[in-house]
């Protein structure tokens, strides 16, 4: 009798862990599809234009001097330290870790780059 | 037998008397020791009640503002019942912003404060034409002739909020609220860190901080930078949870702080963690003086606090003069 109610325990953890699993992939596949559904939306139009009166505001953080706006690559960049900050979706990001040198390879960049 | 006695006792004496020489030099060398690894950066923070290496401190807020992006409007209502927005609707009342004003609101992530900024401004505008209006029921020549030479009426500058945040999730967010509402004019998103803003000096009005202070790791730094970045005449604000001065409402608060608040985080948010940390956090952020006090330490006048909801929240403000 013992046996039988192991085995019913056993079984019913067995379906609660594959339906927490299922659910987590449910949530996993739809958080992917919203997320293509975004970068459609982006490549339909045009990636949002930069608002240059921001430049007038933003400086780099590391050196406090006023940085250039380069419009090809979509990035802010300080001369004097070499480094290029990335603006994604319209948000110039400004932490120093995420900014790459423009000189050395992106991989050197992530490394060198230490607060 | 007394001689031996003497020497036994002796020898014991001087055995005690190294072995303590020994427990005193290495006592101050190991001091020492502990002393000089704190000096190489293995200084510790806390992470709620947890203690962390400060580099990590910065890491794991980030992970927790990633994970509740999506759905922290919705849990700041069901938390607070509400009353977050009565918060912040005192902090704009008290800020009394004048068009003409620059805001930086650090922390601002989702964007609640700056879209209640550019409202109070264009209902603030809005009164002053009309009480221009008013006045100008007779005009004289002189008054029309002005009026055709100017070409807005907006104020000699047009009130500008940057919404600074550390987390790009909760940018997102904002941005995409500010647009669905058709309140973009004006408004300006940039990622930063609150400890190294990416702004020049004497730049904004009022700095403004609400709910964010408690999560960056170096307060007396965020302290610094703002006031490096506020004119000299500016205000900063900070709106943060404190301590509850009535000892009824504290027993209370504590509750539902860590009874049903992380459960309300599970339910909505999916995410117990979170939420768990939240709470965590209010309990570790200094009390009202205490804030007060590193307020003035780092350079700001008149500074002083309000308590909104019993102590739950303080609004702090001080000027740099």
């Amino acid at each position: 009798m013992f046996y039988n109610v192991l085995r019913r325990l056993a079984i019913e953890a067995g379906s609660v862990q594959r339906y927490v699993n299922s659910t987590a992939h449910i949530r996993r596949v739809g958080a992917v599809c919203v997320s293509v559904r975004r970068f459609t939306d982006v490549k339909d139009g045009a990636q949002p234009p930069f608002d240059a009166s921001l430049l007038q505001v933003l400086v780099c953080p590391l050196s406090k001097k006023p940085l250039r706006y380069e419009a090809e690559t979509n990035e802010l960049i300080n001369e004097e330290l070499g480094i290029a900050y990335p603006i994604i979706d319209g948000i110039p990001n400004m932490i120093p870790q995420e900014a790459r040198l423009i000189q050395k390879d992106a991989d050197a960049s992530n490394t060198s780059q230490q607060k | 037998m007394a001689a031996s006695v003497r020497l036994l006792t002796r020898r014991v004496v001087r055995l005690c008397q190294r072995r303590f020489n020994v427990t005193c030099v290495s006592g101050p060398g190991q001091q020492s020791c502990r002393g000089f690894s704190d000096a190489a950066g293995d200084r510790s923070t806390h992470f709620g009640f947890e203690t962390v290496p400060e580099e990590e401190k910065a890491k794991r807020v980030y992970k927790v503002f990633e994970n509740v992006a999506q759905k922290y409007d919705i849990m700041n209502d069901a938390m607070s019942f509400g009353i977050h927005r009565l918060w912040k609707d005192a902090l704009l009342h008290i800020m009394h912003p004048q068009p003409g004003a620059r805001l930086l609101d650090v922390a601002g992530g989702t964007g609640d404060i700056a879209f209640r900024f550019m409202d109070y401004i264009h209902s603030q505008q809005e009164k002053q034409e009309r009480l221009r209006v008013q006045s100008m029921q007779t005009p004289s020549w002189q008054d029309i002739s002005d009026k055709y030479s100017t070409e807005d009426e907006g104020g000699p500058q047009e009130s500008t909020a940057v919404i600074c945040d550390i987390n790009k999730e909760m940018l997102k967010v904002g941005k995409q609220k500010a647009e669905s509402m058709g309140v973009s004019a004006g408004l300006s998103w940039v990622v930063g860190d609150a400890e190294e803003l990416p702004f020049d000096d004497d730049q904004f009005d009022i700095y403004t901080i609400a709910f964010g202070i408690r999560n960056v790791t170096h307060i007396d730094q965020a302290l610094q930078e703002a006031l490096r970045v506020l004119k000299p005449g500016g205000r900063f604000m900070c709106l943060e949870f404190s301590k509850v001065t009535n000892p009824v409402l504290a027993r209370l608060y504590d509750a539902y702080s860590f009874q049903i608040i992380p459960a309300l985080g599970e339910v909505i948010a999916g995410d117990w963690k979170s939420y768990q940390y939240l709470v965590e956090s209010i309990r570790k952020f200094p009390d009202q003086e205490e804030f007060k006090g590193m307020i003035e330490d780092a350079g700001f006048y008149r500074v002083q606090y309000y308590n909104l909801t019993g102590g739950v929240v303080a609004l702090h403000s001080g000027f740099k003069l």
